[in-house]
């Protein structure tokens, strides 16, 4: 039995916390939020209590095994470092930092204290993207030539509206196509350059949207097209590989096996969209599920703290070329 | 009117030679092409004379020629076609280099002819109803647009570099470069390319992304691959998504069409919308009636070509390319 102290009670923390109450061997024992209006509501929901601070939580439940850090990106650091420091197990939330000193220091902080670190790319858990993988490997569409991935939706209300200060957050690419990213370096390995272009900075830019098209071109020669959107009305995921022999592609918007539409739309909360999901057990789950028996078992997890640092040297090198106009060479960043 | 067509290497010639011959008041003269062999079948199917060189046909009463020769040809045919003092409609790309083209602008120009470029995309029914919405200030300022052009690999001349004056991105950069500039009214600044050719062992590019910024701020990539499989139930695609301060606005300009599932065709879609050419054609052939350049003019044609050949330029040397 595995026992789970989750920090934060925002959104994905939620989706955490009802994730492991549908698993077995496994035991949410408390949440740690300093804003009660939230932390109360979740803690009575799970039936597990809230406490302020980290240590207040390690110093008064019995077992803790595995820290899960659900906070704003920002914060991620300094949950990391205190529970690898108490010698608990880290699941992360992506992205892992915001700049790669930080991610650094929380990979060699957890290998120093011998803990494990997991960063929670859910993608590579979701049922349609392991399908693409499958036919990748397959080779059923041949040699790889162009991918096109986007995500795209509102910019979500987050606490004290945290997604929409780009030194909180890192943007949308940063926040959002960061799960594209990590995705394609699954499939596809390593990246040779990057160039992009974002709303990021942008004077006319005054309706806080925020929009990135990345061009990735892999060391194997792949070319992929990532679009993030925080300028869109509805969460839309698609994704279109072009092989020299056949395409794949899904579109979330069309592919629908469940749709929910109330006359009313009375929108609930605002915060970060979370696609509803027709599997059992749902992505974030099965995620969960598979950090938690590479734990048990020391396989090694389908994603590494280094993915989840490479995934964030992608973005710094799409928002650098952004900056600068210019295609950005990985390993030849500044 | 009395029309001229210079080579069929292009089959576009074929599709307007169709909607031509349901015009009233037009007439297609002849058919000029090199290669007999290529030419007769259609010049016996429209039942008109075929004639061997430009040259000749160009000695015929003619008021207008369209040349849908090779692109490396099409400065050589223009230019032609201008000093025997005939309105020119060209095929795009408008040519294979910018001196080319600025020279059949200029030599129309003295010769006191027009000059069109053949970007049929700007009459497809859902993009011209996208310019209003944009005219009209549904969707505010344009602040960035994703675009698609995709495409079977062609056969023929269209891969081989001497005659097309080069692959993909050559072929597919232009029409997307003219619908924006056109939508936004703006002109491409900067250029960026990765582009390959991974979907064949044509020794050209047959895919990539182009990423433009424009004078207005606004930026913009295309996908300009010929990416698309034979299992694929159509053979190309025009998409844009434009994003703007007020909102989104998708254009599809192949979203007229039915969903068939046939043991006999395959898995295929059927395509009901308007015939673009047709309003490509009737713009060029109405407005050069009433003296006055067709929509989409020479200089639209060398603007995008300029993106295109600026595309090329930034992937061989890995930085942007800054036009203007
Ligand atoms: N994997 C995914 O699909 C996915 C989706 C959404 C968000 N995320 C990531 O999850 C993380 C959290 O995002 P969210 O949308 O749940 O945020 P949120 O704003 O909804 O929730 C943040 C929570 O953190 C709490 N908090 C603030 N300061 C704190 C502190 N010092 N200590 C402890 N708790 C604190 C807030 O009270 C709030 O409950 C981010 O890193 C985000 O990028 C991942």
């Amino acid at each position: 039995m595995q026992h789970i102290l989750l920090i934060g009670a925002g959104s994905m923390a939620t989706v955490h916390a009802f994730s492991y109450l549908s698993l077995s061997k496994i035991k949410l024992v408390g949440i740690v939020d300093p804003n009660s209006e939230k932390a109360e509501p979740l803690a009575q929901m799970t039936g597990v209590p809230a406490f302020v601070t980290l240590e207040e939580a390690l110093d008064k439940l019995e077992q803790v095994d595995i820290v899960d850090v659900c906070v704003p990106t920002f914060l991620h650091k300094e949950y990391v470092l205190k529970a690898a420091l108490h010698g608990k197990h880290v699941i992360c939330e992506k992205p892992l930092a915001g700049n790669l000193a930080d991610a650094q220091e929380m990979i060699d902080f957890c290998n120093y204290r011998k803990v494990k670190l997991f960063v929670a790319h859910v993608v590579r858990f979701f049922p349609e993207y392991e399908k693409v993988k499958a036919h990748l490997d397959s080779g059923s569409i041949g040699q790889v030539g162009v991918v096109r991935m986007s995500r795209v939706g509102k910019m979500p209300a987050g606490h004290q509206d945290w997604y929409s200060n780009p030194d909180l957050s890192g943007g949308v690419v940063m926040d959002l196509s960061i799960h594209d990213i990590d995705f394609l370096r699954w499939c596809f390995g390593d990246v040779e350059r990057v160039y992009a272009k974002g709303l990021r900075g942008r004077e006319w830019n005054t309706k806080q949207l925020d929009y990135g098209l990345v061009t990735l071109r892999f060391r194997n020669g792949v070319i992929a097209h990532v679009e993030g959107s925080w300028a869109h009305e509805e969460f839309v995921t698609t994704f279109e590989f072009a092989g020299s022999e056949g395409i794949v592609d899904y579109d979330s918007s069309k592919d629908k096996p469940l749709d929910l539409k109330r006359r009313e739309s009375s929108e609930a909360g605002g915060g970060v969209f979370v696609p509803l999901s027709t599997v059992e057990p749902n992505p974030y789950a099965r995620e969960l599920q598979h950090f938690i028996e590479c734990i048990e078992t020391g396989a090694d997890p389908r994603v590494t703290a280094e993915d989840g640092f490479k995934a964030v040297e992608v973005v710094l090198a799409a928002l650098q070329s952004m900056d600068s106009g210019q295609p950005v060479t990985l390993g030849e960043r500044e | 009117m009395k029309i001229g067509i210079i080579s069929v290497a292009h089959m576009h010639a074929v599709g307007y030679m169709y909607v031509l011959q349901g015009m009233p008041n037009v007439d297609i003269v002849g058919i000029a092409d090199e290669d007999r062999s290529r030419a007769e079948p259609w010049a016996k199917q429209f039942n008109l004379p075929l004639y061997s060189s430009y040259q000749e046909l160009l000695e015929q009463e003619l008021d207008a020629v369209i040349v849908t020769s090779e692109n490396a040809k099409h400065h050589e045919h223009v230019i032609a076609a201008a000093r025997a003092g005939k309105h020119v409609l060209c095929e795009k790309p408008l040519s294979t280099n910018l001196e080319d083209a600025q020279e059949m602008i200029d030599v129309c120009e003295r010769s006191g002819v027009y000059l069109g470029t053949a970007f049929p995309v700007r009459f497809s029914t859902p993009v011209a109803a996208a310019k209003k919405a944009i005219e009209s200030g549904q969707i505010g300022e344009i602040l960035a647009i994703k675009g698609t052009n995709h495409g079977f690999i062609p056969e023929g001349w269209f891969t081989d570099p001497a005659l097309s004056g080069g692959g993909a991105v050559m072929d597919h950069t232009v029409h997307l470069a003219d619908l924006m500039r056109w939508f936004m009214e703006t002109e491409v600044k900067k250029v960026y390319a990765e582009y390959d050719s991974r979907f064949s062992d044509n020794p050209i590019d047959d895919c990539g992304i182009v990423t433009l910024e424009f004078e207005n701020g606004a930026f913009a990539t295309i996908d300009c691959s010929w990416s698309r499989t034979k299992a694929y139930p159509t053979w190309g695609d025009v998409t844009m998504e434009i994003i703007g301060t007020e909102g989104i606005l998708h254009v599809d300009a192949f979203g007229q069409k039915i969903n068939v599932y046939s043991d006999k065709v395959g898995v295929k879609w059927d395509p009901w919308g308007d015939n673009m050419d047709e309003g490509l054609l009737r713009n060029f052939l109405d407005h050069i009636g009433q003296g006055k350049p067709p929509l989409v003019t020479g200089v639209d044609g060398l603007r995008a070509t300029e993106a295109a050949l600026a595309a090329y330029r930034s992937f061989e040397e890995k930085r942007t390319v800054v036009l203007r």
